[in-house]
């Protein structure tokens, strides 16, 4: 049966706050950026944000970032994305079992 | 920044804007002008930035069973991985939602700091604003938390805490007498005849930011060395010219004439391997530097690039380990398998240190166990790195020597991918023995004493006996090729692309080891001892020439 959209969003920051205080966030965002790296998606990121950059004006921040995102968003390795959801995946459905 | 056309002069743009402070925030200069309002702010800047690097810590040792502190955001409650944090008030919020912005503006507060790279935002310029000295700031609190979080294996002591240099009245007036150059390091260097390889090596010592400060430093002057055929003397030679305001392309002809005859090997206009140079030149310089030994040596040489690499051989049969520890100046990875195949899809410089550090089983009469007397046919070896030097440097074995059936050695043109940033941790014996054991996992140090960022790259192309070597190198942030004489502004992606032969990486955050002092100096103060007893006995001869002259005089009368 469907979950009305408020419990939805309490029951996120619930799972949310477990995943931070038990230290399995920063674990997972470990394991996504080795991944990324290796597959040199964050090099090629680099690269790519500074060469933008350099002939950016006006530059700023944001306006860097939001130029960014899409394509950064976009090229993560699915082999990467699928390995990190299952980890996410996987302590949710640990956390709702106990 | 005004919008140039060409690449060039936009290079130059960026890095003279971080040389000066041109896009300096003046909202940010003018906040810092009250004393009490900059006490304030830097208090809580640092008070910050040192809570998310312990955190941080927490964080990689799972063993404790306690929670994490995580803020939760000012205004929608969510717990806070990322935590923007205002200089003004305790208010901590999101950056993605634009929870932090909207409380800058809301409440009036200018500043607010991104806990994770310690960058700060200015709400009236509506961007990350770069400034030096908070730049010096968050290094040094980062440094100080890292210091306390780690301690050496085997001397159970901690680390020396990092001080900045404050020149004593003497060395101030020195300073302002002397005059400044530009400390740059971008010069070409001729090809004398097939010396490419030589050159090659000496644009990775070039931008080698430890022996760039040791001769900078002048710490082996080459009109004070009494040596001759000194290598070290080239060295300083070398430095001297390189980082003089001299631009044209310099030939390293008596570096090249000093090298052949120390090493004869090395001699001949004939194309030589990078690689055997590389090593050639390291003994050379450890050989000719003051104060350098045969055993845990720490010249200049052992102190950049000596680490150690541990072999564990397991029998199988009792599970008697034996460990022996070697020192290495460099690590050599193998691009073939061990049946001589191409390794496919792990090409990737992690791979190949998983390779090297993988547990390989001895065949049959390579090993018999010292516990349980059998020549045991089940051993197991495995490599590790026990101790990581400040500098890494890696050789792609793409060169195969001859071998039987083969009619010339074949080059390996693959591409191998390297990082830009690496993390060294997996590969260590500290960590690789930590995992072994089920659960049980210390502590292994902050990351910082784990990363290390790439300066330079060598490439080859062409074929074994007739190809020609080019390199990249890092200065500041900017990348550029070198090829022989001609240096061009370069980028990152290009470096990364290029099939690399040798990589070099430096250590981010150097520890120092207590209550060690350089062996250079050791020589030097027990040198300058020596010299003043010669000095005190010449004096008492003297004396005594003067004294027995009078006691004639005297007697003659």
């Amino acid at each position: 049966m469907p979950i009305p959209q408020p419990e939805l969003d309490a029951l996120y920051v619930q799972v949310h706050k477990r995943l931070v205080e038990s230290g399995e966030w920063d674990r997972i965002h470990h394991l996504l950026a080795s991944k990324l790296s290796e597959s040199g998606w964050t090099d090629d990121l680099r690269h790519r944000t500074k060469e933008r950059a350099r002939v950016m004006d006006p530059l700023t921040f944001q306006a860097l970032l939001e130029e960014i995102t899409p394509q950064a968003k976009a090229t993560v390795p699915l082999a990467v994305k699928r390995e990190v959801t299952n980890a996410i995946k996987g302590y949710v459905k640990e956390q709702f079992e106990k | 920044m005004s919008a140039s056309p060409s690449p060039e002069s936009a290079h130059q743009t960026l890095s003279e804007a971080s040389m000066s402070d041109i896009g300096r925030c003046s909202h940010f200069a003018s906040a810092l002008i009250d004393g009490a309002a900059k006490a304030s702010i830097l208090d809580k800047y640092k008070t910050v930035v040192a809570w998310q690097a312990r955190r941080s810590q927490e964080a990689s040792s799972p063993a404790k069973r306690r929670k994490i502190s995580a803020p939760t955001c000012g205004t929608c409650e969510v717990s806070l991985s990322r935590p923007f944090a205002c200089l003004r008030c305790s208010y901590a919020g999101c950056w993605s939602e634009g929870h932090i912005s909207d409380h800058l503006k809301g409440a009036g507060h200018a500043f607010c700091v991104d806990t994770r790279s310690g960058s700060v935002f200015c709400a009236e310029c509506n961007d990350f604003i770069y400034d030096t000295s908070m730049d010096n700031i968050y290094l040094s609190t980062v440094v100080a938390v890292e210091e306390r979080q780690t301690n050496f294996q085997v001397a159970k002591r901690g680390r020396e805490p990092y001080q900045i240099w404050t020149p004593s009245d003497e060395e101030s007036a020195a300073l302002n007498d002397a005059t400044v150059l530009p400390c740059q390091g971008r010069r070409g260097l001729l090809n004398l005849g097939q010396t490419c390889f030589l050159n090659v090596i000496l644009q990775s010592f070039i931008h080698n930011p430890l022996l760039r400060n040791y001769f900078l430093g002048d710490r082996h002057n080459n009109k004070l060395c009494k040596h001759t055929d000194c290598t070290c003397c080239e060295m300083d030679n070398l430095f001297q010219e390189i980082y003089s305001a001299n631009t044209t392309p310099f030939g390293p002809t008596s570096f090249l004439a000093t090298t052949w005859k120390v090493s004869a090997e090395v001699s001949g206009y004939s194309q030589q391997d990078a690689h055997e140079f590389f090593i050639t030149a390291l003994n050379q310089i450890h050989g000719t530097c003051r104060g350098s030994t045969n055993i845990s040596c720490n010249c200049i040489i052992h102190s950049t690039f000596a680490g150690q690499l541990q072999s564990d051989v397991t029998c199988e049969r009792c599970g008697n380990v034996t460990s022996t520890v070697d020192p290495m100046l460099d690590i050599s990875l193998e691009l073939k398998g061990k049946t001589g195949e191409a390794v496919s899809g792990d090409n990737t410089l992690a791979g190949c240190l998983r390779r090297f550090t993988k547990p390989e089983k001895l065949g049959a009469k390579e090993y018999s166990c010292s516990k349980c007397t059998k020549v045991s046919p089940e051993a197991v070896k495995r490599l590790s790195i026990r101790k990581l030097p400040p500098v890494l440097s890696f050789q792609f074995k793409r060169f195969e020597h001859k071998t039987a059936g083969k009619s010339s050695p074949q080059k390996i043109d693959a591409a191998v991918r390297f990082p830009v940033t690496l993390n060294m941790a997996p590969y260590t014996t500290l960590v690789m023995n930590s995992k072994a054991k089920d659960g049980e996992k210390g502590y292994p140090g902050p990351d910082a004493m784990y990363e290390y960022d790439l300066f330079a790259v060598i490439n080859h192309e062409g074929q074994m006996d007739n190809g020609h070597y080019t390199n990249f190198a890092r200065f500041q942030d900017e990348w550029y090729r070198f090829d022989d004489d001609k240096v061009t502004p370069s980028t990152l992606g290009a470096c990364l692309d290029s099939h690399a032969y040798m990589c070099f990486y430096v250590k981010r955050h150097l520890d120092y080891k207590p209550y060690m002092k350089p062996s250079y100096r050791l020589t030097r103060e027990s040198d300058i001892v020596k010299e003043q007893a010669l000095e005190k006995e010449k004096e008492a001869a003297r004396m005594k020439e003067v004294d027995d002259a009078l006691m004639a005089m005297v007697g003659a009368d």
